[in-house]
């Protein structure tokens, strides 16, 4: 296992008598992208606000790059980047001054200035006043105010809300570039799986404020089977066997219709079809989108 | 400490704004202008007699509203679109903002007052007063002026934090602005009125014709340790809030 740069341990913040945030325990390793997903309201900007020391945590414990926030918050801060739901700025200064208000706080040199306008490619309008930027412009103003303070860990709520295809490209690629050019680690949040697939190793699904899924992309996509499907040459037979063998199957379409099995239990059954003489034509994964597993964990709070 | 110098040095930046040199200015010229209108002739003591002139409106309105408006423009910015959270995710302390911000209200309302008193100087040389300037008077007055300011702009800075609007704080604090001018009439009351405590430090009321009336007979010290008094509990109280706001 790789170093953790963020853990929580049973983390939860109370409203009143709602949990905002229950039991969470967050696992961010090193050099990752982590896809922090949920439906709006589910938990994720609380989640962030505690991360980043915004609010106080009801219980649990919250550790960044291996310290406890609320002991080493100044040390934490000074190594995390981040944006939350909206970019902020002051209208009436430039993006230049912008980032001087941020960097005479985070104590960087001025160079460090232009470098993160380049990687946002904000250099050509950085001594516009800010006002009359478009959305995209002032997210990835934003980023790059995140990037100022050479973050190793880089927190970014919602960073692709409101912006055309175009802009979410754009940001999209650039958090991609994080971890390989720059070895930051990423925690991205979204409501939309689509966004983040493309980007994240790792995703963690919020629900109601609790955790329902926390894994690789890869082991997600192989929660994608929905059961397989048998054609064999004597179907009726084939089920009477199958069912012999303690699997739920039926008839569908002249073949077999199998629920979810493992790897190891499909190579049996179909050793003992074959075994008792049955000729097998095809074996087919029913597949599912990503996308339709995601609205089943949110919907049921887990795989069933 | 928690980031102060940088937070000031930032905050110093935001503020960078023409309007507000403009907001510092609009006491003096007033206080200017009632200055020249007035007839001076043959006061015993005319630089005293020419500040409490110009001074009036300055203490008694002016600097009670500059100092809800300069609390109230500190955190605007920062209620705009999620600048706390941006401000506050940086490696400094609540402690170190909340100082800095009442640092930047102060200091404000210091350059203004300096600017009164530069207008009097200003009108007494065009209306050629050759009299010596009674500085004990005139320095109890600008300072104990702007000290009075500081419990007033520790409460508005504390509403400022606290509303997200920017209207908010600062109807609050003309309503209670209006009143002074029946608050100063109470000696019992009059002291603990944050809004009356800049006039009554600044008028010298024992210099006034025939003595002052109401609040502004009480002896300087006294009024002071008022003003402390409130200081404390607005400042710890803002200071406090600050510290345990969720953003």
């Amino acid at each position: 296992m790789s170093e953790l740069v963020i853990q929580t341990r049973d983390l939860n913040k109370k409203y009143g008598d709602r949990y905002a945030v229950r039991h969470l325990n967050l696992e961010i390793a090193r050099g990752e992208i982590y896809g922090f997903l949920g439906p709006n309201g589910a938990g994720k900007t609380t989640t962030i606000r505690m991360l980043l020391g915004l609010i106080r945590p009801t219980m649990g414990s919250i550790q960044i790059f291996g310290k406890d926030l609320r002991k080493e918050k100044m040390n934490i801060l000074r190594k995390v980047g981040s944006l939350v739901e909206y970019p902020s700025n002051y209208g009436h200064l430039t993006a230049v001054q912008n980032l001087e208000t941020v960097r005479r706080i985070l104590d960087v040199p001025k160079s460090r200035i232009d470098e993160v306008l380049d990687i946002v490619s904000l250099t050509k309008d950085a001594k516009r006043p800010v006002k009359g930027y478009s959305l995209g412009m002032k997210q990835r103003l934003g980023i790059a105010t995140a990037l100022l303070g050479n973050p190793e860990l880089l927190i970014l709520d919602e960073p692709t809300n409101g912006l055309d295809p175009e802009g979410i490209h754009e940001i999209r690629e650039l958090i991609r570039s994080m971890p390989k050019q720059h070895g930051i680690t990423v925690l991205v949040s979204s409501h939309l799986l689509s966004e983040v697939e493309q980007m994240a190793g790792t995703v963690g699904i919020i629900r109601q404020g609790e955790m329902v899924f926390q894994d690789t992309i890869s082991n997600l996509q192989q929660q994608a089977s929905a059961g397989f499907r048998l054609v064999v040459s004597e179907p009726q037979e084939a089920l009477q066997l199958v069912r012999g063998q303690g699997y739920i199957g039926q008839m569908e379409n002249g073949g077999l219709k199998l629920g979810q099995i493992s790897d190891p239990e499909v190579a049996l059954l179909v050793k003992r079809l074959v075994d008792n003489n049955h000729a097998i034509y095809r074996v087919e994964e029913n597949r599912r989108t990503l996308e339709d597993i995601f609205m089943q964990v949110i919907e049921q709070g887990g795989f069933q | 400490m928690g980031g102060y110098f940088k937070v000031l040095s930032a905050e110093r930046l935001k503020m960078s704004r023409s309007y507000i040199v403009l907001l510092m200015l609009v006491s003096p010229l007033i206080a200017i202008l009632s200055g020249l209108l007035s007839n001076i002739e043959g006061a015993p003591m005319p630089w005293s007699t020419l500040l409490m002139i110009m001074s009036m409106m300055h203490a008694m309105l002016f600097m009670p509203i500059m100092s809800g408006i300069f609390a109230a423009i500190i955190c605007r910015y920062e209620h705009n679109g999620g600048g706390w959270k941006q401000l506050l995710v940086l490696p400094v302390t609540r402690t170190g903002v909340y100082f800095a911000k009442y640092t930047v209200v102060i200091v404000m309302l210091a350059i203004t007052q300096l600017l009164l008193a530069g207008s009097v100087f200003l009108v007494g040389w065009i209306k050629g007063i050759h009299a010596p300037v009674e500085w004990d008077i005139f320095l109890r007055s600008i300072l104990g002026g702007w000290v009075a300011c500081l419990p007033l702009a520790a409460l508005q800075l504390a509403v400022s934090m606290m509303w997200s609007s920017f209207a908010a704080p600062l109807a609050l604090n003309v309503t209670f602005t209006i009143p002074n001018i029946l608050v100063v009439n109470s000696s019992t009351y009059g002291p603990y009125y944050p809004w009356a405590q800049p006039l009554l430090a600044t008028l010298p009321g024992n210099q006034l014709d025939g003595g002052g009336f109401g609040a502004l007979n009480l002896p300087f010290e006294s009024l002071m340790i008022t003003v402390l008094g409130s200081f404390i509990v607005f400042f710890i109280f803002g200071w406090v809030y600050f510290k345990m706001k969720e953003v």
